[in-house]
């Protein structure tokens, strides 16, 4: 078993949304791992090992960790809270399946994911723009996660130096149970299909947008097209779990496509295969003990 | 002898015949068969004493002949072989065999023949069971053998029927004629299968050999319908088989001799060094193998008559025997059958029998239940016995133990019934669970051994580089580091790592459950105490009516009580359920006198007159004699008087803590408690005697009440909850304990809004709504919503409702109850610095495999420590802070106190340690880890330092209660199918 926390359960549930959730329409940019380490099996929940090459980031108490002291907890259990707060997170995003984003956690740290999104209509369509989502360490008593793409796309809300996009319009205030990080990816998405050019970031573009539409446009297919030109560039950072693109290999990815698609069909196989280690005699509907109809007799 | 001579000269002659041609081998065989003839019909046994020299030259041409036969080859297309022909032709067997009848029928004469056709049946080249000259005699044989006989002879029949047994199960078209045959003889029909059930139960090689045989003509009985309906209603298989176990079980060790406290269940080294034991395993076992391959008509048989012929008539009274010894090894031996056996089927008869079976009328289950409060080894006994029933993931058992106290809902605040399905985001839980880590184990002050050793792998696996070199900038200068590696508890990610493998097991298990349990599947409205007592009533009237369908010998239903308003039986069930050991009520003299002088019991129950007779019967086949289970009659009663005796006297001296409390503050605690227990006696007074519900008194409802709560359909239930306590037998006990229970609410109600009760309503005010936007495409999503200032639409006021209505007194008839169960699994827990380390260990397990299960009712109950309960139901969380309380207070005033815990968790460690070599079934890393540990060499600490040892064990337990809660808002949240 491994022991480093801040991954191991993160990359699992990745895994699987990567495997299950592919759309074919996307297919020909067929997101890859690099240097990804053994993939367990489907469905299977284990810890996968250590790559060899990734080394877990730890650094001393952060000031937040013994900040929570305060709350009656231990800070030395600050850091379980932590993943466990991002898992719970990342297992709601999964669940809203929020057309054309994909994230997944970094190996190196649950506060970092990286992101892709894929704009399918509208002004910026065709856009494949990959980010990352930077979450504070204090997470979810502190600032709202922070969006940057990669390359910083020509838009109002994106900051046309770091590539930033405005979030903290939309969150003023991070509130706990009220907020979700899957409500910044759906936001992340909006902005490309409702733009706003109030308060821009990028002051040009927002103008462009009020004055000059036709320029704008353009400025936005060459923004795309810089986007797509660099889709298959080597990952910003250096991180086992970080997003990659290849072009179409039949050897590689006609397997993979192949098997997103038998996956659909995987939970009626799994369940007649499966051993059921559980007992029922109780009737649907019921709440009496052995109150099935075939039961053997008994007294 | 025939059979030893041609097994030693077998080979060479082989060899020699190997070289023979086939019209060689047939002229010889002609040639020693009118050499036998000769002899046969001039010694004729019967007018001249055959000589033993004539006997020995039979012998010797006979020896010669089978081997021939055995050796040839079958002919064309599957005809008989010409030495064959000539066999059935001759009738050689048959003149054979009745030569040796002739002859003194001596079991060395019965030897040799039953040798010489498991010779001949079991090595022959060709089938020679189709043939009736073959078969006839052969069927002769066995039944001539089938009277009284010598044990060598007894062997080497079960062997040539396990012999016979195969022969059928490869080739099905020779069972047609095992029955006709048989039935040319006059004997009784399938006689192969008739003799093998005397030796059922038999010990050793011919035992197994027996029941080996039988398993191969169970799973036959499966695909032939022919087969399944001779054994089930012709022969006594089932009921020897079953009263079989009764017979076995008598001979078992009334009390055992337990090696050591520690001791709880009976390991596979400790039954081993039981002959009977191993023996009475050994038939249930073949039981289980029955059930398993045999038809379903004799698995439904078999099953009734286990559970007719021994589970109530045997095991039931054991279970109520006299002295605490043997109440305790029965428990033990239950524990072990529960465990042995593994066939869905007859698991659900000892299931049902521990969860429906009414022993004198009361409920199995409540026994077992009520005596996991002994103080004595009979309790750890019973909480090892409920750890293996919770293993089993089984719906019906929750159910009874738990769950069914859960389904109403009313445990919790109204206004809860929404969070029972919330998650917990942020481990909110988990932090306020570890949150009670007492000072003195704070991983800060003192870090214990296993947590070091853990340290020194963690920082093993990062490198030799120092910590600096870790914290990585990423170009856009934004640095995402998180954790501490010094203050992580990684002894913590084990118990993370077990959550998941244990919730993930029991949720993949309970996927064949009928209901999720979330507070909403079964609908609470539909369980309120009254109406689940109605469906109870009617399951069980369907319980006892329906299985007579294919039932042989249907049991009369037991009598029911009578349905009066007698007071006797309500005392009787006081004392059964006065679980007095956790500051019960002390029994006054007028109940004692009530005690004495109560009307003679009912009969106990009886088993219809063919079962007896039948369990007699086949007791003598295997036992010769056994003694009947005598009067149990007043063992129940005795027994409880002892045990609270006892338990009182040790409650008195074990209960320091107690006496500090104010005086007030005590009588108020138990006023509560027996309430709470009167309320338990009551519940289940009305259950055991299905006391109709009709019962007169009459509810005075305010009509201020009313309209506070006026057409919600709670207002319903809360008048069903409070008519159905108004069920007691006796108004005037209804009277008092509203009474008492009016003034313990307010009491109860104005201290809660004093104190706790603000903190409840300010986590009932957080925010725990999971705002689930299904997404859409056209992006219409409105962000305000998100955003702080947007005014809340959906503020849950519901709990103010829930507020208001516990201080008014609607609700205030209806004690909201978890059952019995958890009642005592709490109250020993409470007494966690009292208990034995072994006791704590099992009560942890427990309770820790029970916060497992998925189901949000069980979840939500166990580790939602946001959850707001109704002020007299006792929470797993309230118990688990009042023992940190009383661990500051122990830590507080003993000066040594640290320096103990250091010791105990050496202890522990080496404990664990040496159980993991002794097991070699631990993780692999935890071994590894355990291998680099040099053997600690503390202080020693005695085990009799319950405190100390608990308050280790509690600190582990916090944590490993913590992971589950958190691995449970991973697990349960995502979907199954990914």
């Amino acid at each position: 078993m491994n022991l480093n926390p801040f991954w191991s359960m993160s990359t699992n549930t990745g895994r699987k949304r990567s495997d299950g959730e592919e759309q074919s329409g996307e297919q020909q940019q067929q997101q890859q791992q690099r240097a990804s380490p053994a993939r367990p099996s489907f469905g299977k929940k284990q810890l996968p090992s250590i790559p060899k090459n990734a080394v877990p980031v730890t650094k001393p108490a952060s000031p937040a960790a013994t900040a929570q002291l305060a709350n009656g907890t231990h800070a030395s259990y600050g850091p379980f809270y932590l993943e466990y707060s991002l898992l719970a997170e990342f297992t709601l995003v999964i669940k809203q399946k929020l057309p054309g984003i994909y994230v997944q956690p970094s190996y190196k740290s649950a506060l970092m994911w990286f992101g892709v999104i894929f704009i399918r209509h509208g002004l910026y369509q065709d856009g494949v723009f990959k980010f990352t989502v930077y979450i504070p360490d204090n997470y979810p008593d502190g600032e709202c996660p922070r969006v940057v793409f990669d390359i910083p796309v020509f838009h109002p809300l994106v900051d046309p130096v770091s590539g930033e996009l405005d979030v903290r319009r939309a969150f003023t205030k991070w509130r706990r149970n009220h907020n979700h990080i899957w409500q910044v990816l759906m936001y992340a998405r909006t902005v490309f299909y409702k733009i706003n050019t109030m308060e821009p970031l990028n002051p040009e573009a927002a103008v462009l947008y009020d004055k000059d539409v036709q320029l704008f446009k353009s400025k936005v297919v060459d923004s795309v097209k810089l986007c797509n030109s660099h889709l298959f560039d080597q990952p910003k950072m250096d991180d086992p779990y970080a997003i990659s693109f290849s072009s179409w290999n039949p050897a590689i990815h006609d397997e993979a496509k192949e098997r997103m698609f038998t996956h659909k069909r995987r939970p009626e196989d799994h369940q007649k295969g499966l051993q059921v280690s559980g007992l029922s005699w109780v009737k649907p509907g019921s709440t009496q003990p052995f109150s099935k109809d075939d039961n053997p007799p008994q007294s | 002898m025939v059979a030893n001579g041609n097994r030693d000269g077998r080979p060479g002659e082989a060899l020699v015949l190997k070289g023979l041609d086939p019209e060689t081998c047939m002229i010889v065989f002609k040639n020693h068969w009118a050499q036998v003839v000769k002899i046969l019909e001039k010694h004729d046994p019967l007018r001249s004493n055959t000589s033993s020299n004539m006997a020995s030259a039979v012998q010797n041409y006979v020896e010669h002949i089978l081997f021939l036969l055995m050796e040839e080859d079958a002919g064309q297309a599957g005809a008989m072989g010409p030495i064959l022909e000539f066999v059935v032709m001759e009738n050689v067997m048959e003149r054979l065999f009745l030569w040796s009848l002739r002859r003194q029928f001596t079991d060395d004469m019965k030897l040799e023949q039953l040798k010489m056709y498991e010779m001949i049946v079991g090595q022959a080249r060709q089938p020679l069971l189709h043939h009736k000259p073959v078969l006839r005699p052969l069927m002769m044989l066995l039944s001539s053998c089938s009277g009284t006989a010598g044990p060598e002879v007894e062997a080497e029949l079960v062997s040539l029927l396990n012999q016979l047994c195969c022969v059928l199960a490869k080739d099905q078209s020779v069972l047609e004629l095992f029955f006709h045959t048989s039935e040319d003889q006059g004997a009784a029909n399938f006689l192969i299968f008739s003799l093998l059930i005397p030796f059922i139960h038999r010990e050793g090689l011919v035992g197994q050999q027996a029941r080996d045989a039988l398993l191969l003509i169970m799973s036959l009985s499966a695909e032939n319908q022919r087969v399944a309906q001779h054994i089930a209603e012709n022969t006594y298989f089932c009921p020897v088989l079953a009263t079989g176990l009764s017979g076995l079980y008598s001979s078992l060790p009334t009390k055992l001799e337990v090696p050591g406290e520690e001791w709880h269940c009976l390991h596979r080294e400790d039954w081993l060094q039981m002959p009977t034991l191993v023996q009475f395993l050994n038939s249930l076992e073949f039981c289980n193998a029955v059930i398993q391959v045999a038809h379903p008509n004799i698995r439904d048989q078999l099953v009734s008559y286990i559970y007719n012929g021994f589970l109530v008539p045997v095991l039931a009274p054991a279970l109520h025997k006299l002295t605490l010894e043997e109440v305790m090894t029965t428990t033990a031996y239950l524990d072990l059958f529960v465990r042995s056996v593994s066939e869905p089927v007859l698991l659900q008869t000892f299931l049902s029998f521990i969860l429906l079976h009414r022993h004198e009328n009361v409920h199995i289950l409540d026994t077992l239940v009520s005596r996991i409060n002994t103080p004595f080894q009979l309790g750890t006994v019973s909480l090892a016995l409920f750890q293996t029933l919770i293993g089993l993931y089984c719906e019906d058992v929750m159910l009874q133990l738990i769950l069914r106290y859960l389904i109403p809902c009313n445990h919790m605040m109204l206004s809860q019934r929404r969070v029972v399905k919330e998650r917990d985001f942020y481990s909110v839980s988990a932090a306020k669970i570890l949150a009670l880590t007492p000072s003195c184990c704070s991983p800060e002050h003192s870090p214990p051994p296993l947590r070091q050793l853990d340290s020194i792998l963690w920082s093993k696996g990062t490198d030799n580089s120092t910590e600096e070199t870790f914290l990585e900038e990423d170009g856009s200068g934004y640095s995402c580091v998180i954790g501490s590696e010094i203050y992580l508890d990684v002894n913590y990610l084990h118990y993370l790592y077990n959550a998941r493998l244990g919730i993930s097991s029991c949720t993949r298990a309970c996927q064949v459950w009928s209901a999720p349990y979330d507070g909403e599947d079964p609908p609470p409205e539909e369980y309120q105490p009254s109406a689940l007592e109605e469906a109870g009533a009617r399951g069980r009237q369907a319980q006892t009516v329906n299985p007579k369908r294919s039932h042989p010998h249907p049991r009369p239903r037991p009598p029911c009580p009578p349905q009066t308003t007698d007071p006797a039986p309500t005392n009787q069930l006081e004392l059964e359920w006065d679980d007095s050991y956790d500051a019960g009520p002390v029994v006054s003299p007028e109940a004692a006198a009530a005690e004495s002088s109560r009307p003679p019991q009912l009969p106990a129950a009886e088993p219809p007159k063919h079962i007896q007779e039948m369990r007699r019967t086949a007791i003598m086949l295997v036992k010769g004699s056994y003694i009947e289970e005598s009067d149990f009659q007043d063992d129940v009663m005795v027994y409880d008087l002892v045990a609270k005796k006892d338990a009182r006297d040790t409650v008195d001296c074990r209960r320091p803590s107690r006496e500090t409390l104010p005086e007030s503050e005590e009588s108020e605690i138990d006023s509560n408690l027996n309430l709470e227990e009167d309320h338990f006696k009551e519940s289940s007074l009305q259950e055991k005697d299905e006391v109709p519900l009709s019962n007169g008194l009459s509810l005075p409802l305010h009509p201020t009440n009313m309209e506070v709560t006026k057409g919600s359909k709670e207002v319903k239930a809360h008048v069903a909850d409070h008519n159905s306590n108004l069920q007691s037998p006796s108004a005037e006990v209804g009277d008092d304990l509203m009474g008492q229970y009016e003034e313990l609410i307010r009491t109860l109600g104005s201290d809660e809004t004093g104190t706790g009760g603000s903190s409840h309503v300010k986590t009932v005010d957080k925010e725990f709504r999971n705002p689930v936007v299904t997404p859409m495409e056209e992006d219409e999503v409105d962000f305000s919503s998100f955003s702080v200032d947007t005014p809340e639409l959906e503020k849950p006021h519901s709990s103010l409702f829930g507020t208001k209505l516990r201080s008014g007194s609607t609700r205030s008839h209806s004690v909201p109850f978890t059952g019995p169960f958890v009642s005592v699994l709490l109250s020993r827990l409470e007494n966690m610095l009292d208990n034995s380390l072994h006791v704590n260990l099992l009560l942890t397990g427990i309770l820790a495999q029970l916060a497992a299960y998925p189901q949000p009712l069980l979840q939500s109950f166990l580790l939602n420590t946001n959850m707001v309960f109704q002020p007299s139901v006792r929470s797993l969380y309230q118990v688990l802070a009042s023992l940190k309380n009383q661990i500051e207070q122990q830590a507080s005033t003993k000066k040594d106190f640290p320096e103990l815990i250091t010791s105990a968790q050496h202890c522990l460690l080496a404990r664990e340690s040496s159980l993991k070599d002794s097991r070699e079934c631990s993780p692999p890393e935890a071994g590894r880890m355990m291998k680099s540990s040099p053997p600690p060499q503390p202080k020693t600490i005695s085990l009799a330092r319950t405190e100390v040892f608990a308050t280790v064990l509690f600190t582990e337990f916090l944590k490993e209660l913590a992971a589950i809660a958190q691995e449970h808002s991973i697990l349960s949240h995502v979907p199954m199918e990914e």
